[in-house]
């Protein structure tokens, strides 16, 4: 195993240099090129400012130099192991030195530190958007499959599909328009990471007196627990119509919080509220049904809480800046967790099919048993497949969720540097996500080998 | 006997882990409030060190009465005070429903990279600078004369050489350092260090020779060579303090990769002058409580907000979020039919005089190879052929205005006797026919006598939506005259290359202009070669003469009529076909008072600052 460990870390460096060349030809030869007169943006220049400024460029980038000497000089910048130049440029010994991803063009800052500006962020979200695609994605396509063909998967399939085929931006501009207006309800914020306000507040909430603090706690574990319990414990027709009930008296109250409130939005919203409550209730699926109605019931119990409650109430900087990450979450993950379902679903389904279980089934353990022990486990293989690719995804962020929430991530620092032709961000960028795309293929691999007897790498 | 993983285990454990979580969390709750302690304390000290000042300036006036000095001091200085830029705030704040307090919010469409003066350079910093770092004079939006700011009075000597500048004496910066003559000098020394990140400036004062103290609050700037704008080259310097970037004359590159060290003397201050950063995704900027003029600014904080996505940010316009927002011609149609943000806001079209000016460019070629646009009548028939009143119409729905020459209409250097243009297919066609194109085959393009159709690729960038319009309809009416039109969609990188390597038939885009506009850089022969901007490869000699004798007078009376005399040649020759000037078009919240249009602009984002908000009606106070 370490030998095979080291092997692969060994071939990443051919790897790596064949990225970079690629990268920096794509970039030289690309229309317009990169030269001291493409960074001049705009034209309100005088000439001779014009060409002070192409000087300086050259002087400071090298970029009047040949192509290939401009790859050698970042290829020598970069590595850890190489040749120091003194002030005039001369070679002046060879040895290990300090790496260097260089300064960019446009920012003219070392590249380092925008990357250390812009990686929390991307890691912020995507710390609470891989967990929570992985949870939906395993709970939902690991029940579609064991109910094959019945109602729950074909009703899973179908809203995955579509959940799957909705563009992202159109997505988040019509999250923005519909729950972020004053048109609408406004009740998410529209754009960045936190209010101005809430950087004058403490970090946690708090409240005005501890009895409101006793009252939120209270209402919302009743709430929850009154639902939990009717989930589990009612029969279905029972449940369904508590459901109904509240579905639409939700509707009522969403209908009368709506600005406008056209009247067909009274008899609409609150009609199809109560059927998604009713159907969630009437879904023989206790574990999805239980973590739907317990979450509405902590909402309701919450928002009673804070509706009857009174008392001053300071949502703290924590809760705001979660309160912004509502939407673009949303945006990040309803894709991926759709199709990462139905990649779930059809790996389970074949397992299930398979000898083993049957065996499994034969000798008498529990279907729980068999389905988690013996078939997940079997399933895992395609879910960490993916996860290889999801690695540099972590930081590689997303554009477009980032473009539409102004939030300052990865992705659009990527997108912004190649628009504006910057060759040191680009490659530094590259070379990063290279290097997580390498290593995620290498802890899929290991994995494999933890979750799968047979494969060995000895 | 393997112990099994029961719910009760999973109670604790989960119990544990919020804990921990809640631990962490406290902790960085600590963290914070001794940031916030921190923050408190600088501006405890800050006072204790103006309340020190203050009592050694009462004990100083304590030892002058003691020795009864007092009345003999008051010098007879000559009233050298020239216009006063605070007049007009000054009048506004005497007003019944003044008042001082709340924020102004508004919106960047991109993030700004940094907020250190010289090493930016977009507009959105210099919107901020503006309010941080203050010039020795500026312009009075009303009569577009200088006032002193900085300065109370200047001269020019007999040569027109030298420009003397006295400061005032009340001056200081927001850390409480008074504003001396030095630091004037410290900045134009510090712009011209060759290590400074600034050649753009620094080629912009190239000019100056030298500038020195000849006393405390006394500066005079020498200019090499006489120039017509040299008054607003001295004057519109943005004094920085030297205290606080002398140090980095040591270590340039901690200011070249600095990201927010702002500090001056204006009415608005960083909180923290120097350690402001980016991924905080917007600027703020608190009241100066040491400002020295004598209208303190009214509002406490303007915040500036990073929102990119243009429906995310016109939705947090509506949901009051932030206080203006600019729009293009087709959305402000549409909003000016919103009744609900029409009664909170209140909007204004208006004409930037800076705002510049968009155009087509006919590549006129060079001497071995001469091209389509080489001859003047084929230009004035394009001219003819562009119909300009049709594009503002159709394209930008009548917000904007017709342009004649790259002189602003409104500008002493125009010259009114000069009519646009009209669009007159007929005259278009003679004077094509003129110079040799005429449709000899009947299939509805003019060819030359060589038969070769008359076409041409027009470069336009592609992101615009407006210019995409603007060159489609452009297509439709010059094929009516028999004239074919591709276009040529371009990325910025590709379009500045064509530029550079001189690679394009026409080519629209616009320049930024001043209020007094030098056309030297664009249309003086001597700018053709070296990639500079006279791209088109205009040559006219008469008019290279005229650019040069305006650029070098300094009495305005004489120069005017030179620049006219230069508008009129360009009139005649047609290098570029002048397109339009596009108006502003904003919408503000309607609490804001006092906004008007000005010869400036809107006054809105000016300064002195003259707009405010009644107390009924402020929204952020405390």
């Amino acid at each position: 195993m370490p030998t095979y460990i080291l092997r692969r870390l060994l071939l990443m460096i051919p790897t790596l240099f064949g990225i970079t060349l690629v990268v920096f030809t794509v970039m030289a030869a690309s229309p317009g090129g990169i030269s001291a007169q493409t960074l001049i943006e705009g034209q309100g220049l005088e000439p001779e400012a014009r060409k002070a400024l192409e000087d300086y460029y050259n002087r400071l980038y090298g970029l009047d130099d040949p192509a290939p000497v401009q790859y050698l000089r970042w290829l020598n910048n970069v590595s850890p192991l190489g040749f120091e130049f003194d002030a005039e440029g001369d070679v002046s010994g060879f040895g290990f030195k300090d790496a260097n991803l260089g300064t960019s063009f446009r920012y003219g800052r070392p590249v380092t530190d925008l990357l250390a500006e812009r990686i929390p962020i991307t890691l912020l979200l995507n710390a609470l958007t891989v967990p929570l695609i992985y949870v939906i994605a395993i709970a939902i396509g690991v029940h579609a499959a064991t109910q094959r063909g019945k109602t729950f998967d074909v009703g899973s399939s179908v809203s995955m599909l579509t959940l799957w085929s909705i563009p992202t931006m159109l997505a988040g501009v019509l999250m923005i328009g519909f729950f972020a207006s004053d048109q609408h309800w406004h009740w998410f914020p529209t754009a960045g990471l936190s209010r101005r306000e809430a950087l004058d507040m403490p970090f946690l909430p708090h409240w005005g007196a501890l009895g409101d603090v006793l009252l939120l706690f209270v209402s919302a574990l009743a709430g929850a627990a009154m639902l939990v319990l009717a989930a589990r414990r009612l029969a279905v027709p029972y449940r369904a119509l508590l459901m109904a009930v509240i579905g639409g008296g939700l509707g009522v109250a969403m209908a009368f919080a709506h600005a406008g409130s056209p009247g067909v939005l009274y008899v609409l919203l609150p009609l199809l509220l109560a059927a998604t409550g009713a159907g969630i209730a009437w879904m023989d699926y206790v574990g999805l049904r239980v973590a739907f109605m317990g979450s509405i019931g902590l909402l309701i119990g919450a928002g009673l809480a804070v509706r009857f409650g009174g008392g001053t109430f300071v949502p703290g900087f924590l809760l705001d800046r979660l309160w912004h990450l509502v939407l673009p979450v949303i945006c990040l993950s309803y894709g991926s967790f759709a199709f990462l379902a139905k990649l779930t679903r059809t790996a389970v389904l074949e397992n299930l099919l398979a000898d083993y279980a049957r065996t499994a089934r034969a000798k008498g353990v529990a279907e729980q048993q068999v389905l988690w022990r013996h078939v997940f486990r079997n399933s895992l293989l395609p879910l960490i497949t993916v996860f290889a690719s999801l690695l540099p995804g972590l930081l590689a962020g997303s554009v477009i969720v980032e473009q539409i929430f102004s939030i300052d991530g990865m992705g659009k620092l990527a997108v912004e540097a190649v628009k504006n032709r910057d060759r040191e961000l680009v490659l530094s960028i590259t070379l990063i996500s290279g290097l997580l795309t390498l290593f995620g293929y290498l802890v899929a691999d290991l994995l494999y080998a933890a979750a799968d007897p047979r494969v060995s790498y000895d | 006997m393997e112990r099994q993983f029961t719910i009760k285990d999973l109670i604790l454990f989960a119990t544990l882990g919020v804990l921990i979580l809640l631990l962490l969390l406290a902790m960085y709750m600590v963290d914070r409030q001794w940031l916030k302690l921190a923050e408190m304390e600088r501006s405890l000290n800050e006072q204790a060190q103006d309340m020190r000042a203050l009592r050694g300036s009462l004990g100083e006036l304590e030892q002058r009465v003691r020795f009864g000095q007092v009345g003999s001091v008051v010098q007879e200085e000559p009233n050298l005070d020239q216009g006063d830029a605070f007049a007009r705030a000054y009048a506004v704040s005497r007003y019944p429903d003044y008042a001082e307090g709340d924020w102004v919010v508004t919106a960047f469409g991109t993030g700004l990279e940094t907020l250190t003066p010289l090493v930016s350079s977009d507009a959105y910093s210099s919107q901020v600078q503006s309010h941080v770092l203050e010039s020795l004079l500026i312009r009075d939006p009303e009569t577009l004369e200088w006032v002193g700011l900085l300065a109370k009075s200047w001269q020019v000597s007999e040569d027109g050489l030298s420009f003397i500048f006295q400061l005032r004496d009340n001056a200081r910066f927001s850390d409480g350092t008074p504003v001396t003559a030095q630091d004037v000098v410290f900045t134009f020394d510090f712009i011209m260090t060759p290590s400074i990140n600034a050649p753009r400036e620094r080629a912009y004062y190239n000019k100056i020779e030298n500038v020195t103290a000849t006393g405390t609050h006394e500066v005079v700037f020498r200019f090499k060579e006489p120039y017509f704008n040299a008054l607003s080259l001295a004057g519109g310097l943005a004094v920085m303090p030297s205290h606080f970037y002398g140090p980095y004359l040591d270590k340039p590159e901690g200011f070249n990769q600095s990201k927010g060290l702002l500090l001056g003397s204006g009415p608005y201050r960083l909180a923290d002058p120097e350690n402001w950063t980016p991924d905080q995704g917007m600027v703020e900027l608190e009241r100066n409580p040491r400002y020295w003029g004598r209208v303190p600014p009214p509002y406490e904080r303007i915040i500036w907000r990073v929102i990119e996505n243009d429906s995310a940010r016109l939705t947090t316009f509506r949901n009051g979020d932030i206080d203006t927002y600019a729009a293009r011609p087709l959305e402000y149609q549409r909003l000016l039919d919103d009744r609900e943000l029409m009664q909170r806001t209140q909007h204004f079209e208006y004409l930037s005089p800076v705002a510049g000016y968009s155009y087509i460019a006919w590549n006129h070629g060079d001497a071995d190879n001469a091209s389509l646009f080489s001859d003047a009548r084929v230009r004035e028939a394009m001219t003819y052929l562009t119909d300009r009143s049709r594009l503002i119409d159709e394209v930008f729905l009548g917000y904007a205005e017709l342009a004649v020459s790259p002189f602003n209409p409104r500008s002493k250097q125009h010259d009114p006797s000069l009519q646009p243009r009209p669009f007159d297919i007929g005259r278009a066609k003679a004077l094509l026919k003129q110079a040799g194109y005429e449709d000899h085959d009947g299939d509805g393009v003019i060819e030359n006598t060589q038969g070769e159709p008359f076409a041409f690729e027009l470069t336009y960038f592609q992101d615009s939506e407006d210019t995409k319009r603007m060159v489609l309809l452009l297509k439709d009416i010059y094929a009516r005259a028999g004239v074919l039109l591709k276009p040529r969609p371009t990325e910025w990188a590709v379009m500045i290359d064509a530029l550079k390597k001189r690679d394009f038939d026409a080519i629209t885009l616009g320049w930024t202009s001043g209020l007094e506009t030098d056309i030297y850089q664009i249309f003086h022969s001597s700018q053709i070669e070296g990639q500079a901007d006279n791209f088109i490869g205009y040559r006219n000699a008469k008019l290279d003469e005229l650019i040069v004798q305006a650029r070098s007078m300094v009495d305005e009376g004489a120069r005017m009529p030179l620049w006219q005399a230069a508008e009129r040649i360009l009139y005649e020759d047609q290098p570029y076909t002048f397109l339009m000037r596009r108006k502003s078009l904003v919408f503000i919240d309607r609490r804001f008072r006092n906004i008007e249009k000005t010869r400036m602009g809107l006054n809105f984002d000016m300064l002195p600052i003259e707009t405010y908000v009644p107390t009924a009606e402020q929204k952020y106070t405390r």
